[in-house]
């Protein structure tokens, strides 16, 4: 039914929850299953150069870590992981990278794990929903 | 409010500043220069004069990473071009500023200056997280903008070092100490932080701070500034902190942690809501001042730097923050411009911060799949 997933990944709880409902679909399938973290946006109107690259070497950081232990957990459910990792405003990459590589089945999280998510001041998972080029699992 | 709660307040301040700004992805200056706004002008919260001293202090260190972060050999490859672009960025809006806030807002010729000042500069920072975002960083367009941006910076803080200097014995020893420091600090440092570097007691930082203690010191004597040469001595030690990032990351912990809360705090604090409302057309036609002296100055030069992609290049050079509140906050501190009017120019300098940022970004972002022309 579904030959190549994608799974959204932010590092919250929600996404794992993503995670392990793309992993387990994609071992029921079959699939390939592949993961984008998209590092969010660099502080806006810094002050200082430092500011905005130890924002950045944060994120790194911080989504390698995520990168890595998703391929685990993949491993351990005997599904092969293809993480990649973009940068830039997450329901726009998230679209444009399941348009492109010609996904049929996007998975993301409710949820994501800022308080701007939480507080829904931001509709990523509402703007995926509306644009997604693929049938799209909400996790909750 | 005694000294402990001021200090119990700002504390407070700065800590929902940072946790607003992670959670909300907007810069943590921002958020402190709003935050203190409000606990003044709705909370009371007033300042001290050891806060003063940090705020002066933390503008100086902010000065020093501005120098320490320049690309020396990105500014070498675009010096032409960004010499032109740059000093025009400046100039421009310097003069444009000056003589609308003297002939139409009938200020002082002293606080016109300021005004100039303040609202001439560009944002190395807003800029770089908009190349660094979007990619085009390592596009031309994107070096030329650091570049030029860099240039622009240098005239804010030879302008503000030089218009109010007064000529007394002092100002030699200033600039006589200044330069030896500036050509002294790359030739000793590397043997320095190599001796001393990597040690949780942190004898590089000291010695910086003990460099722009100095420089202060010496700057008020003068009844000159030490911005400039604080400024240079950042720039001088560049290269040896590209190399030595531990130690750059260390001296931008001691500084976001501490000595620039306070002085964007405190930048904040001073701002009078009141006058504000006050001085609403003013505060417009200020902004106004300084977008059209960019659009008109930056413009034509970009076209022919960067064609299509020249009104993106234009709005980001037309955005200011941090050298445009050390300007005010010195102006107001020197009282050279009254509370009404920093209020007026630390407004117009954060608007200019977001909202050619905004346009920039919403309107006319390069297209950032093209190929890289570098």
């Amino acid at each position: 039914m579904y030959e190549k997933i994608l799974v959204a990944l932010d590092g919250s709880e929600g996404a794992q929850k993503a995670l392990a409902a793309a992993v387990e679909l994609a071992r029921t399938y079959g699939a390939e299953l592949h993961s984008l973290a998209v590092e969010g946006k660099l502080p806006a109107y810094a002050a200082s150069i430092g500011e905005v690259d130890e924002a950045k070497a944060e994120k790194d950081a911080f989504f390698e870590r995520i990168d890595r232990e998703a391929v685990a957990y993949a491993a351990e459910h005997s599904v092969e992981l293809h993480p990649v990792k973009m940068v830039g405003d997450p329901a726009d990459r998230v679209l444009q990278y399941a348009e492109e590589g010609g996904f049929d089945l996007l998975v993301l999280a409710a949820r994501g794990h800022s308080l701007a998510h939480r507080f829904h001041l931001t509709g990523t998972a509402d703007k995926i929903l509306d644009h997604s080029p693929c049938s799209t699992l909400l996790v909750r | 409010m005694t000294e402990l709660w001021i200090a119990v307040g700002i504390a407070l301040v700065a800590l929902l500043a940072s946790i607003i700004s992670v959670e909300f992805g907007v810069s943590i200056a921002i958020v402190e220069i709003v935050l203190g706004v409000a606990a003044a002008n709705f909370f009371g919260l007033h300042t001290a004069p050891w806060v003063d001293f940090i705020a002066a202090f933390g503008s100086i260190v902010l000065t020093f990473l501005a120098g320490a972060e320049v690309d020396v050999d990105l500014l070498r490859t675009e010096f032409k071009g960004s010499l032109l672009v740059g000093g025009v960025s400046f100039l421009a809006p310097f003069v444009a500023a000056l003589l609308f806030a003297y002939y139409v807002a009938g200020w002082s010729w002293r606080a016109s200056e300021i005004c100039g000042i303040a609202l001439s500069t560009t944002s190395l920072a807003v800029v770089y997280a908009v190349l660094v975002e979007t990619g085009l960083n390592r596009r031309r367009i994107g070096k030329l903008l650091m570049s030029a941006t860099f240039i622009t910076d240098l005239g804010t803080v030879l302008a503000l070092s030089l218009l109010f200097a007064k000529p007394t014995p002092w100002i030699i020893v200033f600039i006589v100490v200044s330069a030896l420091l500036i050509w002294t600090l790359p030739k000793i440092s590397p043997w320095f932080f190599g001796r001393y570097g990597d040690r949780v007691i942190e004898p590089e930082i000291k010695l910086v701070f003990f460099l722009l203690f100095l420089l202060m010191a010496l700057g008020k004597l003068s009844a000159s500034h030490a911005v400039l040469p604080a400024f240079l001595l950042g720039l001088a030690a560049s290269r040896l902190y590209a190399t030595h990032d531990l130690e750059r990351q260390r001296l931008r912990v001691v500084a976001f942690a501490f000595l620039t809360p306070v002085f964007f705090i405190r930048s904040g604090m001073n701002v009078s809501l009141a006058a504000l409302g006050a001085n609403l057309g003013l505060l417009a036609a200020l902004f106004g001042v300084k977008l059209v002296a960019k659009m008109g100055s930056v413009l034509p030069l970009a076209r022919g730097f960067v064609g299509k992609d020249s009104i993106f290049f234009t709005l980001l050079m037309s955005t200011g923050l941090t050298f445009g509140t050390i300007s005010s906050l010195y102006g107001y501190q020197a009282g050279i411009i009254d509370k009404a009017q920093f209020s007026l120019l630390v407004t117009v300098v954060v608007a200019s911060a977001v909202i050619p940022t905004l346009i920039a970004q919403r309107w006319f972002k390069p297209k950032t799949d093209e190929e890289g022309d570098d």
